[in-house]
């Protein structure tokens, strides 16, 4: 390795990267977890608690939440700063960019922009939940999140942050796969269609679980609006 | 107006000019070369099948040597070629080949182990030495022994060209792109320079030089059909012959090459012969070897071409809406083959034609492909008329093609002819007579002379258009000075030439736009076009024989007795109105090879009264030295090695020779 | 029995973008010219005729004709492309001719490619890297290749430097100095290439930045447009793997 030779390029596409994955694979395990309230009340409830890391800790400790929405918070400033180069900076770039792409009329050139734009309203949104989330870290479970989504509208903010982050997340994972996977010339045009498969697929499956499970928080929220403020009470420790 | 000074002035930046270039610079001299196009786009990276160079690595080319590669190639030049230039060429081959190898081409190569081959129609299976593995492979082509053609896949032109430039680029050595040179600086003795014409600005500069080397190409744009690019019209050539001075030589030694395909020209290479594709008439069937029972499909091209016309006037064709033609069948090599060493070819029907050539059968007609003429040169490819001069590649009549050049020569002379004309230059630039002592008005008095003509040709406001009156051109050499020719019919070419180059002065100009003005580009290059035509049509009208590629139905035998020589075409002056012609004797007491039967094609000749006693005298010779081996035996018939530059002598060592 | 139906020539209307920078008073603007199409017509075809016939002035870049120079690069409906292997029986009555963006304008349709690419290859110093060329040995045997090497060389050789990628590619359009899929491909031939001597380090300090491997943003431009369908995706992401570790 020679002294003279500057790896921060190098490093800074990594990171990009890294980063973008690590966030795609957390919003698709947090999926999963978010919408265990259509597994019923007790195992949203369940999965809070262990977050709160009741199991091992036996006590709730809502903190955990805030930490981890930090830490969350951080890369996504890491990566929405790293991706902030990729923007088009001046305003000749812009209409280059834009002239171009009304031009070519190419599918995956298009699909950058839409993370582009995705990405630019995800600065706002997810910055705006997590916020929500380090704040009120003890208000997650079955009463309080819907009552939050319904009676506090805050499916106003899920609904788009739903559609925006599958978005930028299915697409940068296919776009991950061809920056970096260990394809051959011969192998292009599998694994491209393999990628874009998976982009594909990725999104219907989210986009389908994040609206079933939104609506059910809205109908629940509907439900429980007249006791809003009220926490759940797991089944087992009813009487 | 503005002057530029370099020491050495490469007009052509194809093969030949540049490996002349980065010879002339190796050698400390400041070179420029100009070109109209970039380099990488020159026409040398059109070459599909492949460069010849006796190797002698794979099987079908084992046993082959320097001397099988220069009888084939004077056979092919049906004695029209200079023997001694030949030697050079065949000795050098090896090396040219050697040295891109080294640049970086990616050659195809010998692969061990049994491989299928199509010969004749029938699937053969040959095996490959393992010794010879990893080694470069070569394909068989027409007119030759032994399969010698290398090649790059079928885009050997594109990676000579591009590792070529790369080399040049990497050497530092500028190429001012889009530059015309339109004017020789010369005071009848003394080759100086070249005035030049920005094609993007419309500026003309004055470039001086010591040495000025023409690596300009072929013109094969005078013909209406031509496998050549559409830049390929002469300009270098035209230039010389405006000297007055200089000479070109053999200009009615034009080919045809058998298969472009029908009807835009396009070519696809020999190699698809060479590889076992077969030529079938409008019935669908061979028929070449009924013509050429030993070579068949792979006699010489100047063969092959007219036969096929032949069949064709003989009511064989087959038609369609545009007329007649042939068909190249290449389906049996399989698709296997075709996608891998026949891409270029898959991909030219497919986007020219619409057919897939592993399925389909490809329409192909004879279409003019190459100029044998050009500046003539000495073995050091400096004119001997006009000092300072240098001329290489298809532009130059160095000659080692005579009247008909072998497939895949012509790359490799490009690369040998530059690499002795690199030195040459140099040497001669070291030379005393090598030192610029023209004076700066020369330069000018030709800046202002050029200047006067293209304003003169921008404000004419003549009836004629420049696009009319060159397609009159190019049909009439197509049609009377193609691949059968005629006395009438020559006559009336040289007569109707004539008059287009009349009336080539009042042509008219509708556009007066500054900057890349087409139209008068058109305009000033059209009596220039003419000029050549009107060399080509002279020289076949004259020459009362058939030779190679020069083929006249009223004197259908090779004549040697008569025109063993060489044509050389000046210009007499601004208003002449047609080349004066002289012709150069072939010295057959001087041949290696005395002239004889070619292998294929016709078998009755007029010999020269000197064939006997040369051969008498060989046999002779070889006779009294006893058992000699074939370096010293080749060494006694006609010693050559002096005429090539110290680091181009020694002897190629090939597989199983001690290194 | 019914008959063939002999199908009606077209009118065609060809859109072309002109603008003459040695004539500084005018403004590009398009202009359209009408022209009857012919059986297997190209663009190469279209266009001489209509500078034949129509207009003489009107400026673009031929030389081989046949797809293989690389000069005749065009926006032909707006997607970058060889002109003269394209066909007019595969494109709309309306066809828009422009030239490819990215490149200095010559005029009309002709821009100055050659002198990108020259830059392009003195800064990535596309040749081979030896330092014993000058006194190689010609009389001997050269040394041997694998011939799938060979073959996978001259897949990555095939690049006829025609633009189309550069002009296909949004971070080119963007970023004046990058290199593009053209550079990359053939940084990527020399790496594969082992006659020439450079490593990983030396590519890195050519192509290690973002004017350079790490400028590409995986648009797949320059892999769906370019006319030698040269394998570019592949290659630049085998390069990023490289010289990311390098
Ligand atoms: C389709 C085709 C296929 C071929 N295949 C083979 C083959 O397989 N094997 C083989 O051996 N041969 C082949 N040939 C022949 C061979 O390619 C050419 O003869 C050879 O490449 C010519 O090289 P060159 O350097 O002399 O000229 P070119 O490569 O034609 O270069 C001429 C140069 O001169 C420049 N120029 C021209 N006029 C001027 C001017 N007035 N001012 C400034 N610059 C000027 C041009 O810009 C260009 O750079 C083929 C030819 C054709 C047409
Ligand atoms: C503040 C919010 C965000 C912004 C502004 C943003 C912006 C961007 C931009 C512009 C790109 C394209 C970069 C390039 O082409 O090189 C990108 C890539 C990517 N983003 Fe985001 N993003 C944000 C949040 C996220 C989130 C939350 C995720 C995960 C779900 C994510 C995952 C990715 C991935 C996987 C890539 C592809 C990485 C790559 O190309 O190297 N991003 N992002
Ligand atoms: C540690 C950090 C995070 C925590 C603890 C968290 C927690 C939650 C919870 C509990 C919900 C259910 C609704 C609610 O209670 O309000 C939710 C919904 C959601 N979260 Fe997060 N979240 C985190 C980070 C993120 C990030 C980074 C994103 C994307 C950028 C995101 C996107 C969403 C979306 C789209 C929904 C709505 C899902 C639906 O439609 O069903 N979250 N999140
Ligand atoms: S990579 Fe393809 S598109 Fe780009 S210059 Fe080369 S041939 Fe043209
Ligand atoms: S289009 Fe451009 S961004 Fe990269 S993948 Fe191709 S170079
Ligand atoms: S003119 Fe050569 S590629 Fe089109």
């Amino acid at each position: 390795m020679r002294p003279s030779v500057n790896r921060w390029p190098a490093r800074v596409d990594v990171l990009q990267s890294a980063s973008g994955l690590l966030l795609v694979l957390f919003i698709w395990g947090h999926m999963f977890f978010e919408s265990s309230i259509l597994l019923g009340h007790d195992a949203m409830y369940l999965v809070a608690k262990a977050f709160e890391g009741q199991p091992l800790l036996s006590e709730p400790h809502p903190e955990l939440v805030s930490i981890a929405g930090g830490t969350v918070l951080m890369l996504i400033a890491l990566h929405a700063l790293l991706a902030l180069r990729k923007f088009p900076a001046t305003w000749r770039q812009y209409r280059e960019l834009h002239g171009h792409l009304g031009r070519m009329r190419h599918w995956d050139s298009t699909l950058w922009y839409v993370q582009v734009i995705t990405g630019f309203f995800l600065f706002f949104l997810a910055a705006a939940h997590l916020s929500q989330m380090m704040l009120q870290p003890e208000d997650i479970g079955p009463y309080a999140s819907a009552d939050r989504i319904w009676s506090d509208h805050y499916w106003l903010l899920y609904a788009p942050l739903l559609l925006t982050v599958h978005l930028h997340a299915a697409i940068g994972v296919y776009r991950l796969a061809m920056k970096w996977g260990p394809f051959s010339a011969a192998t292009t045009d599998r694994w491209r269609g393999r990628a874009r498969l998976l982009m594909v697929s990725a999104l219907a499956f989210f986009l389908c679980l994040g609206t079933a499970s939104l609506v059910t928080y809205m109908r629940l929220g509907a439900e429980h609006a007249p006791y809003k403020g009220e926490r759940y009470t797991p089944s087992w420790e009813r009487e | 107006m503005r002057i530029l000074h370099t020491d050495v002035l490469v007009i052509g930046g194809g093969l030949a000019g540049q490996r002349a270039a980065i010879g002339a610079r190796r050698r400390g001299l400041e070179v420029t070369i100009i070109s109209l196009v970039p380099a990488k786009r020159s026409h040398s990276a059109a070459a599909q099948g492949g460069m010849q160079a006796s190797l002698g690595n794979c099987r079908g080319a084992q046993g082959d040597n320097e001397d099988l590669h220069f009888a084939d190639t004077v056979r092919g030049s049906d004695w029209g070629a200079d023997q001694q230039v030949v030697r050079m060429f065949a000795h050098t081959a090896p090396k040219a080949i050697r040295e891109l190898a080294a640049w970086g081409v990616p050659w195809s190569r010998v692969e061990r182990g049994e491989h299928s081959i199509t010969v004749n129609g029938q699937k053969q299976t040959v095996s490959e030495a393992d010794a010879a593995h990893g080694l470069i492979t070569s394909r068989n082509f027409g007119g030759t022994a032994k399969w010698r053609a290398c090649y790059v896949s079928d885009g050997t032109g594109h990676a000579m060209l591009y590792t070529m430039s790369n080399q040049a680029i990497a050497a530092g050595i500028p190429v001012h792109e889009r530059m015309e040179a339109v004017a020789l600086i010369h005071d009848g003795e003394r080759c100086c320079g070249a005035i030049v014409r920005n094609l993007m600005s419309g500026e003309l500069v004055a470039y001086l030089a010591r040495a000025t080397c023409i690596a300009t190409g072929g013109f094969g744009r005078i013909y209406r059909v031509s496998t050549n690019a559409i830049i390929n019209e002469g300009m270098g050539a035209a230039i010389a012959l405006e000297t007055g001075r200089a000479a070109l030589g053999n200009m009615e030694a034009v080919q045809f090459h058998p298969t472009g395909i029908f009807p835009a020209g396009i070519l696809v290479t020999e190699g698809c012969r060479g590889d076992g594709g077969l030529l079938l008439d409008g019935a669908g069937e061979r028929f070449m070897p009924g013509y050429e029972p030993e070579k068949a499909e792979l006699a010489s091209r100047d063969v092959v071409s007219r036969r096929m016309e032949e069949h064709i006037a003989a009511g064989h064709a087959a038609s369609s809406r545009f007329g007649e033609h042939l068909w190249l069948d290449i389906r049996l090599l399989g698709e296997a083959h075709i996608n891998t060493q026949l891409r270029e070819v898959q991909e030219i029907c497919q986007y020219f034609l619409g057919i897939d050539p592993a399925r389909e059968l490809i329409p192909v007609r004879p279409a003019q492909h190459y100029s044998m003429g050009g500046v003539r040169t000495d073995p050091h490819c400096h004119s001997p008329t006009l000092r300072g001069l240098f001329a290489v590649g298809e532009a130059a009549c160095w000659d080692m093609h005579g009247f008909n050049r072998l497939g895949g020569n012509s790359v490799a002379e490009t690369v040998v002819a530059g690499m002795i004309a690199g030195e040459a230059i140099a040497d001669f630039c070291a030379s005393p007579e090598g030192a610029l002592t023209v004076s700066t008005t020369l330069a000018e008095e030709f800046h202002r002379r050029e200047a006067n003509k293209l304003a003169a040709i921008a404000g004419n406001s003549g009836g004629e258009s420049a696009v009319e009156l060159t397609r009159l051109m190019q049909e009439t050499m197509t049609a009377n000075v193609g691949i059968f020719r005629h006395g009438d019919k020559l006559q009336q070419a040289v007569n109707t030439l004539r008059d287009l180059l009349q009336r080539s002065a009042n042509v008219g100009l509708r556009s007066q736009a500054r900057g890349p003005n087409p139209e008068l580009v058109a305009a000033y290059r059209l009596p220039r076009m003419l000029k050549l035509a009107l060399c080509v049509a002279s020289g076949a009208l004259a020459r009362e024989e058939s030779r190679g590629a020069h083929y006249r139905d009223d004197f259908p035998r090779r004549d040697d007795q008569k025109w063993l020589c060489r044509t050389l075409a000046r210009w007499p002056g601004d208003d002449a109105e047609t080349p004066q012609l002289d012709y150069e004797a072939l010295d057959v007491m001087g041949m290696e090879l005395p002239p004889g039967w070619r292998g294929y094609g016709a078998r009755d000749f007029i010999e020269h009264p000197d064939t006997a006693t040369r051969q008498a005298q060989l046999e002779q010779a070889l006779a009294a030295a006893g058992e000699l081996d074939r370096h010293a035996r080749q060494q006694l018939l006609m010693p050559f090695l002096h005429l090539l530059p110290a680091g181009l002598q020694a002897r190629n060592q090939r597989l199983g020779d001690a290194p | 029995m019914s008959e063939i139906p002999t199908r009606a020539v077209r009118e065609l209307t060809i859109r072309v973008l002109r603008c003459n920078p040695a004539e500084p008073e005018q403004t590009p603007e398009w202009q359209d010219f009408r022209l009857e199409e012919a059986e297997a017509m190209t663009l190469f075809v279209a266009l001489s005729l209509l500078r034949e016939e129509q207009d003489a002035s009107l400026s673009f870049d031929f030389v081989c004709r046949a797809g293989i120079c690389g000069s005749c690069g065009m926006l032909i409906n707006g997607r970058p492309g060889l002109a003269c292997r394209t066909l007019t029986r595969d494109l709309p009555d309306t066809i828009t001719l422009a030239p490819l963006p990215g490149f200095e304008l010559i005029a009309d349709l002709s821009v100055n490619t050659g002198k990108w690419m020259r830059g392009m290859s003195e800064r990535l110093e596309t040749w081979v890297h030896d330092a014993g060329l000058a006194d190689h040995n010609l009389a001997q045997v050269e040394a041997p290749m694998d011939p799938a090497l060979a073959r996978e060389i001259y897949e990555l050789e095939r690049c006829i430097e025609c633009g189309c990628c550069i002009a296909a590619c949004g971070t080119a359009q963007m970023r004046e100095n990058f290199v593009g899929a053209v550079g990359l491909n053939q940084v990527a031939r020399f790496r594969l290439d082992p006659r020439d001597t450079r490593e990983d380090a030396d590519y890195y300090e050519l192509v290690g930045d973002e004017d350079g491997v790490f400028g590409c943003m995986t648009l797949l431009g320059c892999e769906d447009l370019c006319p030698k369908d040269l394998p570019l995706a592949a290659q630049i992401a085998f390069l990023r793997r490289k010289m990311a570790r390098a």
